[in-house]
């Protein structure tokens, strides 16, 4: 059974739509990267699945007939540096929505808090100020708070800005070990290359006012439709079975760019 | 006869005001570290001026009813006025303006300004002009003379303020921390949010009656800061940002007492003094 399902959801803000209607189900274990250029419209799109947003038409029906725990983690930059919290107390607070107002953490939230931040590599940090701790650091802690509210959806908006190479793959591979726990993962990423190594499925928002093409990786990724998308001539490839994708320069003859 | 021993044989006549600037000065200085981390400073200002109105409502209405404001019947009370103004002020700014086309910091500069002009208005109309004086003391309380109610109700409201944020402290810091997170676990954030600044107005408009706009501003904003540049855990921003202001209204009282200053500025002056170790620390560490 699906934990959640888009029926023709139209987007936008301020009652301007933003995208032509959209229809989309996720069910456990699932993984779905929401890619496309910057601007496209990707962030509104699982705001709206998060409930931050009223969908403009349309419905979000939840087939279990009660709205699945979510975990977000926002993007990096969101995040308020100026609270004296530590690494622990941010995670702590994944557990807030399931204590109920009016109550304290009890040893069972520390626990699971503790247990998070074990998960994603970070029970070291536990007490260390979070605004001392790097960029990735810091992204694995708002991972560990999503976690900490034993999600059924994980929905990670950006989640590699900013960081290495070494660190995006460690990260995507965090974030995809969820799926074996039958946990959905919806991940927002405008790095095309690095999230179709890793989502079985792909929602491309090519734009403003353009319908979102969803299917599995192999549908979504061919070299005529991400052209279309992207205005530039690009090139899709296999490499030892991993899809790599290529910008061809117009008044070059070989691709040059990764994406 | 040497000032400090003047002043401690007059106790009689400082034990009650300085209570109350204390217990107000603890207050504005606990939700102040909201008001700080939240990055809305001037809320304060102009939630005092909105209680103001209140106040000016209320000699006004008294007016016009031919009742002695100083008598006046319980409908007529300009406490109640006070605070229903500043909480209608508190549940319009604790609505997420920052996402509509004014910036939420241009709503409570109108806020303030509105208040502002619609007091000095109220109070020149012929009809309250008699009772302008006495309703500055209302509005604006000197912290050097306070009527014995006066204390009953700052404890009062201390202690159920205390008591609000003592049970529901969690949800405070989690809807100030990340309102958006909170929202996608099913906390009411909006909810918690007017119930978060219905605590900031009940705390302004008791304080301001009591010692004054500005000793109340001046808690709200600098022991939090002072706080916030010495305190590691956000228990112990808390922590210091209390003390700072209980010693800070406790030695501001003295300095006034000692020198003939202005009681209210003199409270101020001596608070904001304490800003110092925090900023030697920031500049050791070198940090800005």
């Amino acid at each position: 059974m699906n934990l959640v399902e888009l029926r023709q959801v139209v987007v936008g803000y301020h009652h301007e739509p933003l995208l032509p209607a959209i229809d989309l189900a996720l069910a456990p274990g699932a993984f779905l990267g929401v890619v496309g250029p910057n601007g496209s419209g990707k962030t509104t799109i699982i705001r709206t699945m998060l409930g931050l947003n009223q969908p403009l038409s349309g419905s979000i029906v939840f087939p279990a007939r009660r709205r699945p725990r979510f975990g977000y983690v926002p993007q990096r930059a969101s995040v308020d540096l100026t609270f004296p919290l530590t690494a622990f107390e941010v995670t702590l607070m994944g557990r807030y929505g399931l204590i109920g107002p009016g109550r304290q953490p009890k040893a069972r939230d520390h626990e699971r808090a503790r247990t998070a931040l074990t998960d994603v590599g970070c029970d070291d940090l536990s007490g260390r100020p979070f605004h001392a701790l790097s960029g990735g650091q810091r992204q694995r802690v708002l991972v560990a708070r999503a976690l900490a509210s034993e999600p059924e959806i994980l929905v990670l908006d950006e989640p590699t800005t900013g960081m290495d190479l070494p660190s995006e793959r460690a990260m995507l591979d965090l974030v995809s070990s969820f799926t074996s726990r039958q946990i959905a993962v919806v991940m927002v990423s405008h790095q095309l290359g690095a999230v179709s190594d890793y989502a079985l499925e792909l929602a491309l928002v090519p734009g403003p006012g353009q319908h979102v093409e969803i299917g599995s990786r192999k549908e979504i990724l061919t070299s005529a439709r991400l052209t279309r998308i992207y205005g530039r001539p690009i090139a899709v490839r296999s490499v030892d079975g991993h899809a790599v994708i290529f910008v061809e320069h117009e008044c070059d003859t070989g691709p040059v760019e990764k994406v | 006869m040497e000032p400090a021993a003047g002043f401690f044989e007059s106790w009689f006549l400082w034990r009650d005001p300085l209570a109350v600037a204390i217990i107000a000065a603890a207050l504005c200085a606990f939700v102040g570290v909201y008001i700080v981390m939240k990055r809305i400073v001037f809320v304060s200002a102009a939630l005092s001026q909105m209680s103001g109105v209140g106040v000016a409502i209320a000699f006004y209405l008294a007016s016009v009813a031919g009742v002695d404001p100083h008598h006046a019947p319980l409908y007529l009370n300009p406490l109640w006025y006070a605070l229903g103004l500043a909480a209608a002020g508190a549940a319009l700014f604790s609505l997420n303006l920052n996402r509509r086309r004014l910036a939420g910091e241009t709503v409570v500069g109108l806020g303030y300004l509105i208040a502002a002009a619609s007091v000095i208005m109220i109070l020149n109309s012929p009809r309250v002009g008699q009772e302008a004086h006495e309703v500055n003391d209302l509005l604006y309380g000197n912290a050097v003379a306070v009527p014995p109610e006066q204390l009953k109700i700052m404890s009062g409201t201390a202690i159920l303020i205390g008591l609000v944020h003592g049970i529901f402290g969690k949800e405070f810091v989690f809807t100030t921390y990340d309102a958006e997170m909170a929202r996608t676990l099913g906390v009411r954030t909006r909810s918690w949010n007017l119930l978060l600044f219905l605590t900031f107005a009940a705390a302004i408009s008791v304080s301001t009656r009591a010692i004054g706009a500005l000793p109340v501003f001046a808690f709200m904003v600098i022991p939090p800061a002072a706080g916030l540049l010495l305190g590691q855990r956000l228990w112990q921003v808390f922590a210091i940002s209390v003390v700072v202001a209980v010693l800070g209204a406790t030695l501001g009282y003295y300095a006034s007492w000692h020198w003939s200053l202005p009681t209210g500025a003199s409270m101020v002056v001596v608070t904001a003094l304490f800003l110092l170790p925090g900023i030697a620390r920031l500049r050791m560490k070198g940090g800005s």
